[in-house]
């Protein structure tokens, strides 16, 4: 709530009119009036139309909760509009946020019937927690006569889940240990898969007959068939750095961008398919999540997501990490495998004979972080050896075992899954 | 153009060169009626205009447009009121209604086309005035003679222009 004071231009107008009326009635000089007579009409309307009461402004958002690259309205309400003639909103610039109009500034004419003074449209361009901060607001009443403002509003915060990213799998989970779901378990069960075609037992329900081999071989012969059941996920994310630059939705994609993403789709996939998500961050947040299934599980899994921040803590070794993993669940490490740490925890996930597989999502070309004063020769001679070092931790993880693939969307783990599926059960080792 | 005016969008720049150039070109109208004025009084009205466009709020314009009132009473004002005094004072309401707009919001801010409209019917409207008032001047003292006369002509005419101005500013209670 601001009170309204008067313009400049009123001002103006006020000073000039008096200026010709009292000069010119004072000295007899007829020019003064012509000249000064219309700035009498702006002063004199000006006055007149003096608002009441006091403009209660707020602001409002139509979606608090986004993707990426979607976009919503900024709505600036006032309580009362009657009185103002014009508005001028300015929204200060936000890292990652288009605004329309561009700058985020705008002035116009308001509609003395419409409580909405003026729209920003606005739309996240990076996943994250967006805070749009704060916006500069000033009401003008009509005839330029009084102001209400600036006035500075502070604007909702708006949470930018990552973006759909297109993202299918037809393998199936390796090692599928819950009750209903959608992948064939190696154990048999009432599923619709063919396992055998077997004798007949004690038990055994008659509808499993199966009357044409019965009557061929003479003896009755049951059809055995594979569980279907549910798999668990753990997504195991890598936020102890933040490697390249991100240009957002539609520019350039950074370390975190790309594990983001792809946690994203992954979470969201294996949910759609009934499966078990879980997600434990390295580093940043620390934030864990236990598997769970269901849309609302995988909207406080990506809302986990979006408020990621590349951090690393310190004192915190492999040994601390306590990732909780029930047997059976696939792991899928999420990192651009650049900290020892991550693969000192991913060689102690494939040592306890889980199913681990590493999404490798360092982009190609990522130039090195460099520190202020540091030469970029050196530098650039410090990327080349992490990045030595880090080709050997993913050929040592090969070596064991644990599949590593680069994120490339649709069918990324189809490959790596399969495989998966057709190994036998892992030997724990210490 | 851009490295010129920096980040300022076209509108703007129409805006404050309006009120930069109105007031000298005010100044200059007084040549038609036969007295141009010193060169560094349009010096000095350049720049307080200059002054103003940098603060569109600031009393910089009020002081430019009075100097300019000023000069013209004093000088061509005094022998020759007709169509230069009316160009003058067209030219300093096109600055006072440019400082206006301009002082909406920053400088970065785009001109706002309906504003812009509703602003120049005004200043139209208003500067209608301008010519009644010159005329009640040219007919009840063409000798210069009884100013009272004129004066209370001057008085009538303004009252009824601001009245119609109200019941204008009545009416206008739709966005056009």
């Amino acid at each position: 709530m601001t009170a309204w004071r008067t313009t400049g231009a009123l001002g103006r107008a006020l000073a000039l009119a008096a200026l010709g009326l009292a000069a010119g009635v004072l000295l007899g000089e007829p020019a003064l009036v012509v000249l000064t007579a219309p700035f009498g009409v702006f002063a004199a309307l000006g006055l007149l139309r003096r608002p009441t009461g006091r403009p209660v402004l707020r602001t409002r958002l139509d979606h608090v909760v986004l993707h990426e690259g979607q976009g919503t309205r900024s709505h600036l309400v006032v309580g009362d509009p009657a009185g103002i003639e014009q508005v001028t909103r300015v929204v200060g610039p936000v890292p990652y946020v288009a605004l329309h109009p561009a700058g985020g500034a705008l002035s116009r004419r308001v509609d003395p019937a419409d409580p909405v003074l003026a729209s920003v449209e606005v739309s996240p361009r990076r996943w994250g927690r967006r805070a749009l901060g704060v916006e500069t607001v000033a009401v003008t009443s009509a005839w330029a006569g009084y102001r209400a403002g600036p006035v500075t509003l502070v604007v909702d915060e708006l949470e930018a889940l990552p973006v759909r990213a297109p993202f299918d799998s037809r393998a199936e989970a390796p090692t599928p240990v819950g009750l209903v779901g959608a992948h064939r378990s190696r154990r048999l069960g009432d599923g619709t898969d063919l396992a055998a075609i077997r004798p007949f037992h004690p038990g055994d329900r008659l509808r499993r007959v199966n009357w044409r081999v019965s009557l061929r071989t003479g003896d009755l012969h049951v059809v055995t068939s594979r569980a279907e059941e549910d798999a668990g996920f753990l997504l195991l994310v890598d936020a102890l750095a933040d490697h390249g630059r991100s240009g957002g939705v539609d520019g350039a994609a950074s370390s975190l961008d790309v594990t983001v993403r792809a946690a994203a789709a992954l979470a969201e996939h294996h949910v759609r398919t009934g499966d078990r998500v879980g997600l434990r961050v390295l580093g940043g947040t620390g934030a864990t999540l236990r598997p769970g299934a269901g849309r609302r599980h995988l909207r406080v899994l990506q809302s986990r997501l979006a408020h990621l921040h590349a951090e690393e803590p310190r004192h915190l070794t492999a040994d601390k990490v306590q990732l909780g993993v029930p047997p059976g669940t696939v792991v899928v490490v999420l990192s651009p495998m650049l900290s020892e740490l991550v693969g000192a925890v991913t060689g102690t996930l494939v040592r306890r004979g889980l199913p681990v597989l590493v999404v490798d999502t360092l982009p190609p070309g990522v130039p090195p972080l460099v520190g202020e004063g540091t030469d970029p020769a050196v530098a650039a001679l410090a990327w080349r050896m992490r990045l030595l070092e880090r080709e050997e931790v993913l050929a040592r993880l090969a070596g064991t075992g644990c599949p590593v693939v680069a994120w490339r969307g649709p069918g990324t783990l189809d490959e790596v899954l399969r495989r998966l599926s057709r190994r036998g059960p892992q030997v724990r080792t210490r | 153009m851009n490295r010129l005016t920096g980040r300022w969008p076209a509108g703007q720049v129409a805006l404050r060169a309006t009120m930069v150039l109105a007031p000298v070109l005010a100044l200059q109208a007084g040549a038609l009626a036969g007295t141009p004025p010193r060169l560094w009084l349009t010096l000095l009205v350049a720049a307080l205009g200059l002054a103003w466009t940098r603060l569109p709020d600031a009393a910089f314009g009020t002081v430019a447009l009075g100097v300019v009132v000023l000069w013209w009473a004093a000088g061509p004002g005094r022998h020759a009121p007709g169509p230069a005094l009316l160009l003058a004072a067209a030219l300093l309401v096109a600055a006072h209604v440019a400082g206006l707009l301009a002082a909406y919001g920053p400088s970065t801010l785009g001109v706002d086309r309906g504003l812009l409209r509703l602003w120049v019917g005004r200043a139209a409207l208003a500067l209608l005035l301008a010519p009644v008032a010159l005329g009640v001047t040219l007919l009840a003292a063409p000798g210069r003679g009884g100013p009272g006369v004129w004066m209370a002509g001057l008085a009538v005419a303004f009252l009824a222009l601001s009245l119609a101005g109200a019941a204008f500013a009545a009416d206008e209670s739709e966005p056009r």
